[in-house]
């Protein structure tokens, strides 16, 4: 599938991130699949430090997931890449991996098991362009944004809120040189949700 | 604090160069160009005070007081260089948008506060509330001071969005901080951009510098 087709229709993502440990719905909306369970119910005063570490766990596992698999789509764009697009891509790689890494720790902290990157990831859509590679990227991370936020009350440690909240603003920055690379505006709104506008 | 000394008259003010030499060699001392003294030692003071704002803040509504004193210092900061007349054209309409970002966040923080029961504290009125928590302004001259002031600014504004997750207690305006937090890092990549540096230099964005 090309990256057109693919940003157009909401299915094909849907089903791409669902395979990645997210899930999108309508109207943008993303959320990693072990904390999309009671997203109804999430009640508006965040849960207290007594709570089980296993929740913890299954949302960091499905940011997990994103991260190792946002580390194997710019692994796979690079070859697109050229000049000050390939270092953005390599730098943006680097620190994928060090979320994941610092995700796989943080589990491991609260007595959990890290996930494991799939042996490959042959369902990208098809990357023929720079632009292809960078429409991509943007359409990841955004997605990424709206995930953690949606999990960041979900998170019952402090800590771990604190951490989330700066690997979103990472994301963030990642969305505004990519944006920047495709001669757009970076820094669109005033309040970063990785939502449609 | 002075970054240079001029002698009009010709006689040198012995008391006056003491002075500045003290004062420049513990800049020196410090780590810091004597040329970006002025803005170097104003984002110690600046970080410093805005952390222990935070530290000492208790509590959502505290914390959203504090964050409004934040957004409404910035708004100011950044229509004082846009009058200051140092900017390019372009980087003027950067800083226009950043400015009006800066002033929603402060509404939508004050909306926030509202809803809490709680009254916002009054806009910031003039350069001399900023000196409060980061001196220097008034010494910028350049470009680059505007830029290297800038930069600090937002990088303590996200450490200090980065000290609140931990203390927040409703669950939507711990996402309404991130959202906040977020685009103050897209503030940074900006700057950072137009100043020359790495605009994304650290996998975790904390404000930590």
């Amino acid at each position: 599938m090309d990256i057109e087709s693919y940003l157009r229709d909401p299915q094909s993502r849907m089903r791409f991130f669902q395979r990645s440990g997210v899930i999108v719905g309508g109207g943008g909306s993303a959320m990693f699949l072990a904390a999309c369970a009671d997203n109804t119910t999430t009640p508006n005063v965040l849960t207290g430090p007594d709570e089980s570490d296993q929740a913890d766990v299954e949302i960091l596992n499905g940011a997990l997931d994103l991260e190792l698999m946002a580390v194997a789509a710019y692994k796979a764009g690079a070859a697109r890449l050229r000049g000050s697009a390939l270092a953005i891509g390599k730098k943006f790689l680097e620190q994928e991996q060090e979320h994941a890494d610092g995700l796989a720790a943080a589990i491991r902290d609260v007595g959990g098991k890290p996930n494991r990157a799939k042996t490959s990831y042959d369902d990208f859509p098809a990357l023929r362009t720079q632009t292809d590679v960078l429409r991509f990227a943007v359409d990841l991370e955004n997605t990424a944004i709206a995930a953690y936020i949606d999990a960041l009350p979900k998170l019952t440690q402090r800590d771990l809120r604190a951490t989330a909240a700066a690997i979103i603003t990472n994301e963030a920055e990642h969305l505004a040189v990519l944006l920047d690379a495709l001669g757009m505006d970076p820094v669109p709104d005033a309040l970063v949700t990785g939502r449609p506008a | 604090m002075t970054e240079r000394i001029v002698i009009a008259d010709g006689d040198a003010d012995t008391a006056s160069i003491a002075a500045f030499e003290r004062d420049r060699r513990e800049l020196l001392r410090r780590g810091f160009a004597l040329g970006g003294a002025a803005i170097a030692a104003s984002s110690v003071s600046l970080l410093l005070s805005v952390r222990n704002a935070f530290a000492q803040a208790t509590g959502d509504a505290a914390i959203l007081e504090r964050s409004i004193q934040l957004e409404n210092l910035s708004v100011l900061t950044y229509e004082t260089v846009i009058a200051g007349d140092l900017l390019s054209p372009a980087l003027a309409r950067t800083a226009r948008r950043l400015r009006d970002h800066e002033r929603e966040h402060a509404q939508t923080l004050t909306t926030a506060l509202t809803d809490l029961g709680g009254t916002a504290p009054a806009p910031a009125k003039g350069v001399a509330e900023i000196d409060e928590v980061a001196e220097g302004l008034g010494d910028v001259k350049t470009r680059a001071d505007v830029l290297n002031f800038a930069i600090e600014l937002e990088t303590a504004a996200v450490a200090a969005y980065h000290e609140a997750h931990g203390k927040l207690i409703e669950a939507r305006l711990l996402q309404t901080v991130a959202s906040i937090m977020a685009n103050e890092g897209q503030h940074l990549v900006v700057l950072r951009m137009a100043a020359g540096q790495d605009p994304v230099p650290n996998a975790f964005e904390t404000g930590a510098s």
